[in-house]
């Protein structure tokens, strides 16, 4: 019996997390408010601060939860076993298109600008990231390209930093726009640790990344606001 | 629900026993006896689950073929370009050759029967259809050259992965199936791919033999 109660309590839960995530995937945390999510998710008042105290602690789990789906993800990429330095690119990409039109990737990463400065939270995420793409730089310099003496630790926060930074600066809701920038800063950073000679190849694939992924992604859909 | 695992359980380890003892003295050699024995099971057991020696055989062939298609399709998504996938799918599924015995036995009782058994024409249909719609993919993609037939290079790799297997089987047990998949590679490139990305592919092909190539032998 508490299984079954349990499965409809987690349903509700994701209900009110997908909700959330349409809004604040759109619009600044600031701006949204319990009662938008609410009319959105279809669930009451008692249903919400059942399992979100404030939107606050709602706005951390989306961050929590983005991060669960997004390590899901890496992982699958790493079991393709591709070259280190190939499956961080093929990383960035995904993070791209997920970005550009998944709503609980976008609310994830807005949230993570808005509240992710209180309580250590940015840092703690941010810190995941960069120890994660730390361990696949260090098998890229195995690989061969990645030069050797370059720190994969510095690598791996100028990876994350670029794209977090590229978000702001280039805009998600012209896909096509954005990924051709993040094509010409993959260019831009690539002599700063790629070996010469893997350089042509490696541009030539994340080249061959941005038209596929330009093919794939759709951008969020303009409206869906209650 | 508890006799359904016993009973899978139970299956497994029917298959594991038959194809060590395949590996060891071979099909012809083996007698469902010795399966019975290896397994550490009743007769009951085995009849249960396989009526024949011919019936356990063609269980391990699709096994086989399901690891083989699961590990190809795996690496496989829609965030790479068609060309590299299936490259890298084929180093893959050689990989999972060398360590995997059921795969292995499953590919030579495949070869053994195929004539007999319309096994052989599901499996192979299946991986050419498959490899068939991914061409067509790499041509849309402008990798593979436009003119080609999807269908002639579909069959073409196909065969040609089943050859290097063949052959690799046959030379050094198994043992240098990467180098062999790779040099098959070498040759078919300059015939399938387009004038614009035939130099990528070489460097690709180069970077997948390399991640593949074993490590040196001890003195």
């Amino acid at each position: 019996m508490t299984e079954q109660l349990d499965r409809r309590a987690d349903t509700t839960r994701q209900q009110i997390l997908r909700a959330a995530s349409r809004q604040f995937a759109r619009r600044p945390y600031s701006l949204v408010s319990l009662d938008d999510i609410l009319a959105d998710a279809e669930v009451t008042k008692g249903a919400m601060y059942f399992h979100f105290r404030s939107k606050h602690a709602l706005a951390m789990a989306i961050i929590e939860h983005r991060f669960v789906l997004a390590s899901a993800s890496v992982n699958e990429l790493l079991a393709r076993k591709l070259s280190g330095l190939e499956t961080l690119i093929d990383i960035v990409y995904l993070v791209a298109i997920e970005d550009i039109g998944d709503e609980i990737a976008r609310a994830g990463l807005n949230l993570l600008e808005s509240i992710g400065r209180t309580d250590g939270l940015q840092a703690d995420v941010l810190g995941q990231w960069v120890d994660a793409f730390a361990a696949i730089a260090g098998k890229a310099i195995k690989d061969g390209d990645i030069i050797a003496d370059r720190d994969a630790h510095g690598i791996a926060k100028l990876l994350v930093s670029m794209y977090l930074g590229l978000r702001q600066t280039s805009n998600l809701a012209e896909p096509d726009q954005f990924l051709c920038d993040l094509e010409n800063v993959w260019a831009l950073v690539l002599p700063g640790f790629v070996k010469p000679d893997r350089i042509d190849y490696l541009s030539q694939f994340i080249k061959r990344r941005t038209a596929v992924a330009q093919k794939k992604a759709t951008p969020l859909a303009a409206d869906a606001l209650g | 629900m508890v006799r359904q695992a016993r009973s899978e359980a139970t299956r497994k380890k029917i298959i594991t026993s038959a194809v060590e003892l395949f590996n060891e003295i071979g099909y012809p050699a083996t007698g469902l006896g010795d399966i019975i024995d290896r397994a550490e099971m009743t007769k009951g057991a085995l009849y249960y689950h396989f009526d024949s020696k011919e019936s356990l055989a063609t269980a391990i062939i699709e096994e086989a073929g399901t690891r083989l298609a699961e590990a190809f399709l795996s690496i496989s998504s829609s965030s790479a370009p068609a060309l590299e996938s299936m490259i890298h799918g084929v180093f893959v599924v050689a990989d999972l050759m060398l360590t995997d015995q059921i795969a292995r036995s499953g590919t030579q009782l495949l070869r053994a029967f195929g004539e007999f058994n319309d096994v052989a024409e599901r499996t192979y249909g299946g991986w050419t259809a498959e490899m068939t719609k991914r061409t067509r993919q790499a041509i849309d993609e402008g990798d593979v050259r436009a003119e080609l037939d999807p269908q002639a290079i579909g069959e073409t790799i196909i065969g040609a992965m089943l050859g290097v297997e063949l052959l690799a089987s046959a030379i050094t047990a198994g043992t240098d199936v990467l180098e062999r998949v790779a040099r098959a590679w070498q040759v078919l490139l300059p015939g399938i791919v387009s004038q614009e990305s035939l130099a990528y592919f070489e460097e690709f092909l180069a970077r997948e033999s390399m991640r593949h190539s074993p490590a040196p032998l001890a003195e």
